[in-house]
Parts: C-alpha cells; sequence; structure tokens
C-alpha cells in the first residue's frame, strides 16, 4: 500500500516539473537555513572537544554582589582566590578545574608580531576536558605545582610560530617575553568554546594569581565534572549551599553575593545575557527560540500549502475514480498526508546537502577563527524531524480540502 | 472596472484567502527587515566624531606593581612615550576605547534636566589622538588640575539634553549623588564610541583621574593609552613600543591594537547577523514569488473557458491582461491592508524602538516592493491569458 502510494508520489513529481522545483526549492532551503542555524547551536553547546562530557560538566563563570534596598549590583568574572576558596574544597564533584580566561598576549617571530590569546590552567583542566593531541601530553598535577614554565599549543600559533606542526616538543616559545617549553601540541579550538579556547595554555601556578587576594572579582572560571549526569543537581545544590555563606565585602553596602554553576547552554546564556538571576533564561530563550522557527516556517508552509491546493485540484478526476469506487475521506488524506511527507523528506536530504556545502564554506571563510561547522547524527536527526514537521504542517490544509471534494464534481473535472 | 474587481475577488474569498495570508506574511517580515536596515542605515550615515586612522591602543598590565607606585609609574611612561620618534601625541582612557565592547554610563543633571549619558574619561592630548572638534570652549589642560570642579567636555547630544539651546560653557551639572562638575566644552558634533551602528546618544567626557582612587585603594583601573602615530609608522614602532614600556614601568606588559583593527571586529559583529537575516528574508520573498508565479499560471490556466468566452464577445488581449493583473493587485491590496494594520502598531507599541520617520520610510519601502513583486510575478501569467484563442478554449469546452 505505503510503496504504491510512493510510486505515485513519484509520477506526480515527474508530472508537472515547474510546480516540483518550486515546492522542493521551498523545502530543501527553509531546512537549509533551519539546519545551519542548529548546527551554530550545536556547535555552541553540543557535546563537542573539548567539552565531550558536556552532560556531566557545570560552569562557573559570573560573580554578582548585590546592594542593599535594591541600589543595583556589581557583576564581573570571579577571582582566583574566590574560587580556591569556595569551590575547590566543594565534596560531591568528581573534579574540578580552575583556570582564567584567556587574554591576548604578544609574541614576536623575527619582526612581525603573533598574537596568542594566552590562558593559565590547572593540571585537573586537561582531566576534565578531553583535548586532541596531536603529539606530546599535557601538563600534570605536580608540574602546575612545582610552577613548571611548560606549554601546550594549538596548531595554527605551532604553525606560525615555529613553522611546523609536529618535532616541536621540548623547543621554548617566548610570549609576553615569558619563555615556556612546549610539551604538547592540540587541534585547534573554535574561538566560540569561550571556557576552554585558547592558542597556548600553561601553568596557572606561572602567572601572577594570589590565592591570597580578599577580592571577589577576577578573571578566573571553574570547571567542575560530577560523577554522572544524574548527579548534577545534588553538586548545584551543595554549590549553592556553599555560596550562600560566603559572607559580603561590606555588610553596610552589600547584601548578597551570587554564584550559580550551570551546564555549558545555561552558562553560556547568562553570559550573553549579563544575567545574575536565579533564573538561567533558558527556558524564556528556547520559547522564543521555537516561535520564531515557526513564524519563520510558516511562510514557506503557506507557500507550499497554496502550490498543493492547485496541484490537487488538477488530480481531481483522480480523485473522483477513487471516491467513486468507495475510498473514504480518512484514505485520501492518508495518502495524501504520506505523499507530501514523502516530498519534504526528499527536499530534506536536498537541504541537508545544500547545509553541509553552506557549513563549508563558512568554515573556510574564515569568518568565525577556528570553527568546524560540519553535519553530525545528531544534526541529521534534527534535519529529518524538521522536514516530518513541515511536512504535516503544509500537508493537512490540502488533504482536509482534497477530501471534501464531491465525487461526481470531481470526475467532472469541476472546482468547487 | 475597479469594483468589478473587488467583487470577482470577494466572490472567490475562501480560494483567495491564503494568497492574501501570503502577502501578508511577507509584508510584515519585509517591513521588519526593512525598519532594521533603514535605521541601521541612518546611524551608519550619521557622523563618528572622531577619527581612528593611525590611532593605537595599548592596555597595560601593571604585572604584580605595587599600586601606590603605578600612578607615578604612568605619568612617566607617558611622558616618555611622547618623545618616542613616530609618536604623535598620548592620552590615557578607560576601558570604553572607540568600538571596544565595554561602555559605561551616569546619570548627570543640570537645573530641572536630566540625562543618561555615556561617560568617557580623557587625557589632556585626547583632542588631538582622536581629532575631535569642538564648536563652544575649550579641551581639557593642565591647568584643571586645580580647579575647584572637575571640567567636562560634553557631546552636541549631551548638550541638548541638559540645556536645548541655552548656554552651556561654564555651567554646572551634578551627578545623581551630588557631586559637581563644571563644563568646559561642548564638541562639534556627537561622539559615539560603540562605533557607527550606536545610536546618537549623549556622550560625556571628564578629564582622566588617577588610576587609583586615593580614598579608597581598592578601587583601581588599568593604565590604558590610546596613541596617534605618524602614518609611517609600522609593526617595528609596535615592537620598539612594547620593549621600551616594559624598561620604561619595570615589566609592565603591554598588547597592542590599532582602532582600525577593532572597528572591523566591531563591524564584523554588526554586520554578520544583518547580513544573515537579510539573506534569510531575500529566499523567503524569493519563495513567496515562486509560489505566487506557480499559483496565479495554475489558476489562469483553469479559466481558460471564461477567457474564450470574453474574447469570443469582443474584449482585447490587453483588456484580458489587464483584468488578470487587476486581480492580483486587488488580492495584493487585501495582504497589504492588512499588514499595514500589524505594521502600525509598532511605532503605537514601541516595540522596536526605532523613531517614527524609519518606520514610515519601511511601510513605504516594503509596499511598494510587494506590489512590484506580484506585478512581476502575475505579468507573464496575464500576457498566458491574453493570448487564449476564443475558438481553441470554447471547442474544449
Amino acid at each position: 500500500m505505503l510503496l504504491s502510494y510512493l510510486k505515485i508520489a513519484w509520477k506526480v513529481l515527474l508530472r508537472r516539473k515547474f510546480f516540483t522545483f518550486i515546492s522542493l526549492f521551498g523545502i530543501s532551503f527553509t531546512l537549509m537555513i533551519l539546519l545551519v542555524v542548529y548546527a551554530f547551536y550545536d556547535h555552541t553547546v553540543g557535546p563537542h572537544t573539548p567539552e565531550k562530557k558536556v552532560d556531566r560538566l557545570l560552569f562557573v563563570n559570573r560573580a554578582t554582589v548585590s546592594y542593599k534596598e535594591g541600589n543595583g549590583s556589581n557583576n564581573g568574572t570571579i577571582s582566583y582566590s574566590f574560587l580556591e576558596r569556595y569551590v575547590r574544597p566543594l565534596r560531591t564533584p568528581e573534579k574540578i578545574s580552575i583556570s582564567t580566561y584567556f587574554s591576548s598576549t604578544a609574541a614576536y617571530v623575527g619582526n612581525q608580531k603573533l598574537d596568542v590569546d594566552l590562558k593559565y590552567t590547572d593540571g585537573q583542566f586537561w582531566q576534565v576536558l578531553d583535548f586532541d593531541f596531536v603529539e606530546g601530553r599535557p601538563y600534570t598535577l605536580s608540574e602546575v605545582q612545582s610552577g613548571a614554565h611548560v606549554a601546550v599549543l594549538n596548531e595554527r600559533t605551532c604553525r606560525a610560530y615555529f613553522g611546523a606542526t609536529s618535532g616541536v616538543l621540548g623547543k621554548t616559545i617566548e610570549t609576553d617575553r615569558v619563555r615556556y617549553q612546549v610539551i604538547g601540541v592540540v587541534k585547534d579550538v573554535p574561538g566560540m568554546r569561550f571556557n576552554s579556547y585558547a592558542d597556548m595554555w600553561v601553568p596557572i601556578s606561572t602567572s601572577t594569581q594570589d590565592a591570597k587576594d580578599p577580592g571577589y572579582f577576577g578573571d578566573c572560571m571553574a570547571i567542575i565534572q560530577a560523577r554522572t549526569p544524574a548527579d548534577l543537581p545534588a553538586v548545584q545544590a551543595e554549590f549553592s549551599r556553599v555560596v550562600d555563606q560566603v559572607p559580603v565585602p561590606d555588610p553596610k553596602k552589600h547584601a548578597k553575593v551570587h554564584v550559580y554553576a550551570g551546564t555549558l547552554l545555561s552558562s553560556t546564556v547568562r553570559w550573553f545575557n549579563n544575567n545574575s538571576k536565579p533564573d538561567d533564561g533558558v527556558a524564556a530563550l528556547m520559547g522564543k527560540v521555537a516561535l520564531v522557527t515557526l513564524l519563520f516556517m510558516l511562510l514557506p508552509a503557506l507557500n507550499l500549502i497554496n502550490v498543493n491546493v492547485s496541484r490537487i485540484l488538477e488530480r481531481s478526476s483522480e480523485i473522483g475514480v477513487r471516491k467513486a469506487f468507495g475510498a473514504t475521506s480518512g484514505t485520501l488524506i492518508r495518502q495524501f498526508l504520506v505523499e507530501n511527507v514523502f516530498l519534504t523528506l526528499l527536499g530534506g536530504v536536498l537541504g541537508l546537502v545544500l547545509a553541509s556545502v553552506v557549513l563549508h564554506i563558512i568554515d573556510s571563510s574564515g569568518f568565525i577563527p577556528y570553527t568546524t561547522l560540519t553535519l553530525n547524527p545528531r544534526i541529521f536527526a534534527g534535519g529529518l524531524l524538521l522536514s516530518l514537521l513541515f511536512g504535516v504542517l503544509s500537508g493537512v490544509y490540502p488533504a482536509y480540502k482534497m477530501s471534501k471534494l464531491q465525487a461526481v464534481q470531481a470526475l467532472k473535472g469541476g472546482r468547487n | 472596472m475597479i469594483r468589478h474587481l473587488f467583487t470577482l475577488i470577494w466572490n472567490r474569498k475562501r480560494a483567495n484567502f491564503l494568497l492574501v495570508a501570503e502577502i501578508f506574511f511577507a509584508f510584515v517580515v519585509l517591513f521588519v527587515l526593512g525598519s532594521l536596515l533603514v535605521d541601521s542605515y541612518r546611524k551608519y550615515t550619521a557622523p563618528l566624531g572622531y577619527s581612528y586612522e593611525y590611532v593605537w591602543q595599548v592596555d597595560m598590565d601593571p604585572n604584580g606593581q605595587p599600586i601606590s607606585r603605578q600612578d607615578a609609574t604612568f605619568e612617566r611612561l607617558i611622558q616618555h612615550l611622547k618623545s618616542v620618534p613616530g609618536v604623535r601625541s598620548v592620552a590615557s582612557t578607560r576601558s570604553n576605547t572607540p568600538f571596544s565592547f565595554s561602555d559605561s554610563s551616569t546619570e548627570f543633571k543640570a537645573g530641572s534636566k536630566s540625562t543618561g549619558s555615556d561617560i568617557y574619561s580623557a587625557g589632556d592630548d585626547m583632542q588631538d589622538v582622536l581629532s575631535l572638534e569642538l564648536a563652544e570652549g575649550r579641551w581639557f589642560n593642565r591647568h584643571d588640575e586645580a580647579a575647584a570642579r572637575p571640567p567636562l567636555v560634553i557631546s552636541q547630544e549631551a548638550r541638548q539634553a541638559l540645556f536645548a539651546d541655552g548656554p552651556a560653557v561654564g555651567k554646572i551639572v551634578r551627578t545623581m549623588d551630588d557631586k559637581e562638575f563644571q563644563i568646559v566644552g561642548v564638541l562639534a558634533s556627537s561622539y559615539r564610541g560603540r562605533g557607527e551602528f550606536q545610536e546618537l546618544e549623549p556622550a560625556i567626557f571628564q578629564r582622566s583621574e588617577s588610576l587609583v582612587d586615593p580614598k579608597d585603594s581598592a578601587n583601581f583601573d588599568r593604565p590604558r593609552l590610546l596613541i596617534r602615530v605618524q602614518p609611517t609608522a609600522t609593526a617595528e614602532l609596535e615592537q620598539r613600543m612594547t620593549k621600551e614600556i616594559a624598561a620604561v614601568t619595570g615589566g609592565w606588559k603591554t598588547t597592542v591594537t590599532t582602532l582600525p583593527e577593532q572597528r572591523t571586529t566591531r563591524m564584523k559583529f554588526a554586520l554578520a547577523p544583518m547580513g544573515g537575516m537579510a539573506l534569510v528574508c531575500g529566499f523567503l520573498i524569493f519563495n513567496v514569488a515562486l509560489g505566487l508565479f506557480g499559483v496565479l499560471w495554475y489558476n489562469i490556466s483553469q479559466r481558460r473557458a471564461e477567457i474564450g468566452l470574453r474574447r469570443a464577445i469582443g474584449a482585447t488581449g490587453s483588456r484580458i491582461s489587464a483584468q488578470f493583473l487587476g486581480e492580483v493587485m486587488v488580492v495584493t491590496t487585501f495582504g497589504l491592508a492588512f499588514g499595514l494594520l500589524v505594521a502600525a502598531q509598532f511605532p503605537l507599541l514601541g516595540v522596536m524602538g526605532i523613531r517614527l520617520p524609519v518606520y514610515l520610510a519601511s511601510m513605504g519601502l516594503a509596499t511598494v516592493l510587494i506590489y512590484v513583486l506580484t506585478a512581476i510575478c502575475a505579468l507573464y501569467p496575464s500576457q498566458l491569458a491574453a493570448s487564449v484563442r476564443p475558438a481553441v478554449a470554447l471547442r474544449e469546452e
């Protein structure tokens, strides 16, 4: 049964090539745009190198000190000493890593300046995150403790500074007039992954970070790894218990210190919204995204409905014959929906191909540094789901309209 | 004739409903995008207020030097850099340098009037560094050190907001915590530190203060400079500057970027979403045009009998095509009427915070575009209709 529906659908597609082109063009471009947007989303907060275990990680990257009587608040990134004092001793997490945000430094190759984004990290950083090492190894906990001047580079910096990406282990790189020995080279990390991104990673003990600094604001962040994804709520509960106990810097002026440990998505949304409320704003954002997506799909769907209605009326004699031989409205609606979903799936496949081309163009244009936007199984599944949704959305009304045709009129080829 | 067309469309309102809906949505999409683009264009063509070419930004990190010594070191460094060949002028600044992603604002009041304003901090040489033009008064100088009230230079927008058309120079303004400032100068235009796509908003300059707050040593700032270099400056000067800064200050770390570089980054951030939106909308509109074309073509081929009859009783080809074109225009008008109703809510409810003339301009633009689009889509099908032979069409029936 299904097979014959598909056969009919295929024949109909071949009959009026121009209409087929309009339908497929609309579907495939709509899906392509949605897929590219989804690929950006997945690229920013999905499980990718180095944050492969994203479902077990929590990120602590902002602190807020609110003033009494709603007199505003101070927001900012957190100091090293705050994280060492309050986050490091947490007991529920499996591992905790503290690092600085990357900052720009200058290295010189001959007379040419090379911008090197430098990030100071502890040894746990390499256990919590999974980098792809081209060669060498990360630095260990004991190397961090002893303040060894060792560094891990990304491929781009390695190529720019040494002219090669292999055989550089043991060589020295000098940036901001400090010399480090290279012990590892990793694949480039996309700039959108701002929690782990850098050109060069070195032990935090070689920086000027002071564990005894009384200030709460600085330029550091913490990544917390839970034992299992199910453990995250327990870790967050312990974290908020600890933060509730943190004394305010000045009891006369300040009301409370707010720090949150959120998933990659939640902390990224917080970061971009500059948000320090208990609600991380993910639900509101997702609601808006869903609304915009539906609105965006509405116009191509209306277009497809219009084209479909025209095409169905063209087939009125076929419908008349089927009705005269006893086909019910339900059967006809089902047949038409199957045909339409077949069409949208075809468009979906085309959309996937187009999306991969567009992503490749974005990657190779170098517009966003170090992006590696690719289609992966998650995006593929998303694309198929979207085309199903699209197919049903645009098929229901024409199918309903078709099933309403009177058999006698339909056989005459008339219009309703 | 036109009334007749309206009756024709009204009689087939159910069949035309979807077309009307499609035109309505296409109009709304074009209107929203048009408003954003027109507004951005208006901002882009407004004066920036300063020149950024040959200006370098130097961010420094005292690298653990005790806070008590930083101010003296910074002062010594500024004097030294002025003597470096290739450097024209040097002025200290805060983190909200031109095109940076950092901003700072305060509320000021003068008499009964008050305004929120961006607040910038600038050294005595900033007028030369950024080529700022003054309309009234003067820029800061070292005599301001001893002034009773800290001096301010304000932009035209700030002048309008605080003094309207009255005199401004010499007036006293207060912040919300009643700290008093005296205005010594007014810029010739606006000053838009966030770049070309910033709204024309009030901007106020205060004279650079010491890095460390004398009353509260926990409140301190990082040393930052803007430097105007000679047009011949190269990367060599940059390297030399980094070395000299380290030597003069005893190990401060330096990052040098140029304002044109910063501007490129800022532009990328502003243009990428705009370009993306324009591409997506372009695709949507193209898609609608294709669909419209298909549907009209089909509808006309369905009405061959009617056309044949009209031709047989004496209608000319051009009158036939005029009828079909007219019908499409009437359908478009219905869609646009709904669309304009919705578009009118935008300025009434203040949805996007854009000025009324921009809304009106984009309404006009979107209306014209939609009419042109539908006319193009209807042109070929209506010509097909005109070429129907009455004898053939009637025999088919």
